[in-house]
This record gives C-alpha cells, sequence and structure tokens, in this order.
C-alpha cells in the first residue's frame, strides 16, 4: 500500500477517521491510501482526494501538499519530508486559524501561449513562456478596487502572475474573515461586472505555506 | 450561471488548486493522464470555463 498524501497537520485527530494519518516527527501527514499498483494519474482517484482535502480544511488548517506525492509509510514519509518538517511546524502553529482565498482574474488582454515548437532550446522557451506570464496584466481600477477592498481584510495578501492569460490575487485571512472576504467579493462584482474574475476559498495553506520568514 | 454552470466550475478550481498550488516534494515527478500533464490541463480548464463565464455572462440577444 502507497499512501497519497493530502497535507502536514499538527493534529492526528485532525485527520483521522477522514484520511489515513502518517506521523512525520511530531507532526502528521494525512492521506488516502491506495495499492501500489495503481496509478496515481487516475480521474476517479483525484475526485476521491479533492473530496478528503475539503473535509479535512472543515475540520482544521493544514499545510496542503501538490497532488502526487505519495509514501510508503512513516519512515519512507519522514525521509522524504524531513527538510521541510520545522517550517511546516512554524507555519501551522503561527496561522492554524487562517485560511487561503484566491481571486483569479482574466488578464485585460490575453497573450498568446509560446509554442514550444518554435523554439530551438528548452531555455529559450522557458524564457519566452516566463516573459509572456510576467508581461500580463489586469485593469488598474480593478486591481485598485481589490487592494483597498480585499487586502485590508488579509494578514497576507500577493498578486501573482501564474500564466498568459490571468492574474491572481491571493489573500491568507483569519477564519472569521471568510464571510467578509465573500462580501467583498460581491461588491465587485457589482462595481466591475465586465471584468471576469473567480473568487474562491477557503484553501489549505498553499501560496503562503512556503515563505513563512 | 446556472447552479451546473457553478457546480462545475467550483470542483474545476477545487482541482486547479489540488494540481498546481502546496508544497512540492522534491524528487516527485509531474503526474499526467496519458500524454496530458495534468498541471496544465487543470489551469487551461478553469481557465476554458473563466472564457464559458464571459460567455454565458452576456445578455442574450431576442431577434
Amino acid at each position: 500500500m502507497k499512501l497519497v498524501v493530502i497535507g502536514a497537520h499538527l493534529e492526528r485527530g485532525d485527520i483521522e477517521p477522514l484520511a489515513e494519518a502518517v506521523p512525520v516527527s511530531d507532526l502528521w501527514l494525512s492521506g488516502v491510501a491506495i495499492d501500489d499498483a495503481q496509478p496515481v494519474g487516475d480521474r476517479d482517484l483525484l475526485l476521491r482526494v479533492a473530496k478528503v482535502r475539503a473535509e479535512l480544511l472543515d475540520r482544521a488548517t493544514f499545510i496542503a501538499i501538490r497532488y502526487g506525492f505519495t509514501a510508503h509509510g512513516s519512515s519512507d514519509a519522514m525521509a522524504k519530508c524531513a527538510p521541510h518538517i520545522d517550517r511546516w511546524r512554524r507555519v501551522l502553529r503561527d496561522f492554524s486559524g487562517h485560511v487561503e482565498m484566491t481571486l483569479k482574474v482574466a488578464a485585460t488582454t490575453a497573450r498568446p501561449r509560446p509554442d514550444r515548437h518554435d523554439f530551438e532550446s528548452g531555455a529559450a522557451y522557458i524564457r519566452a513562456l516566463h516573459d509572456a506570464t510576467r508581461a500580463t496584466d489586469v485593469a488598474p481600477e480593478f486591481r485598485r478596487a481589490v487592494d483597498e477592498m480585499l487586502a485590508p481584510l488579509a494578514v497576507k495578501h500577493r498578486w501573482s502572475n501564474r500564466d498568459t492569460a490571468s492574474l491572481e490575487f491571493a489573500a491568507l485571512v483569519k477564519r472569521e474573515s471568510i464571510g467578509a472576504v465573500n462580501d467583498a467579493g460581491a461588491r465587485l462584482k457589482r462595481d466591475f461586472p465586465s471584468v471576469p474574475f473567480l473568487l474562491s476559498g477557503p484553501w489549505p495553506l498553499e501560496v503562503f505555506a512556503d515563505d513563512h520568514e | 450561471m446556472s447552479d451546473a454552470s457553478e457546480e462545475e466550475l467550483s470542483l474545476l478550481e477545487t482541482l486547479d488548486h489540488l494540481l498546481d498550488r502546496g508544497v512540492v516534494i522534491a524528487g516527485e515527478a509531474v503526474v499526467s493522464i496519458g500524454d496530458v500533464d495534468l498541471l496544465y490541463l487543470g489551469l487551461n480548464v478553469v481557465l476554458a470555463n473563466v472564457d464559458a463565464i464571459i460567455r454565458t455572462s452576456q445578455p442574450k440577444q431576442i431577434k
């Protein structure tokens, strides 16, 4: 059996009986157990993991681990996760009452994604992809409104260019602020009916799991 | 947007977060189904659906 790992948690009680719990030092990994032969690139498994992940977040905040990471028991998990344990512990203790909210907004002008077949080297393709991604932007008045309405509700926030067609605003907020964030989203929808955006959450610690210093 | 569209979008956004966010453990391979890289699949599907929102939010013309 192997474990498709979902996240890192402070307490075993935050995981069981919703998912399998595996100790790593004084922390716990949550996950779904599957046969060794079962591929992780399986649609039904993906949907099952997504459902368990949401249920775990309802119970307590955790650090999300990207889908595809598997472990064979505690010793294997510990060997793979050891470099992260101290940071995870700090993040979980400091942000146990927080979740992430995400606002994805379509770029003002979507730029074509570079075609890798047009480049002679992988490095040139990656550079072109990076440049095209960095060049995307949204309407300045919408961005300003997000900064004025959503950013003050966040403990941390960040704009990021994730691809050539959209930008993302990620906010780390206290759980009790989720309602206020959604209210702000509703005001944005009313004030900017022509700007396509998607406000979603709550999510576990994803964007802000790596830079807690 | 209909309830079904909202439900579909919610699922796609969930999958995008599952596939494209969170801590990456060194040494893990990118997951794929067939020849399609799931990380890009998730992202592209969500973006495609954002386009669908734009289309469905346009008032329909009555001829």
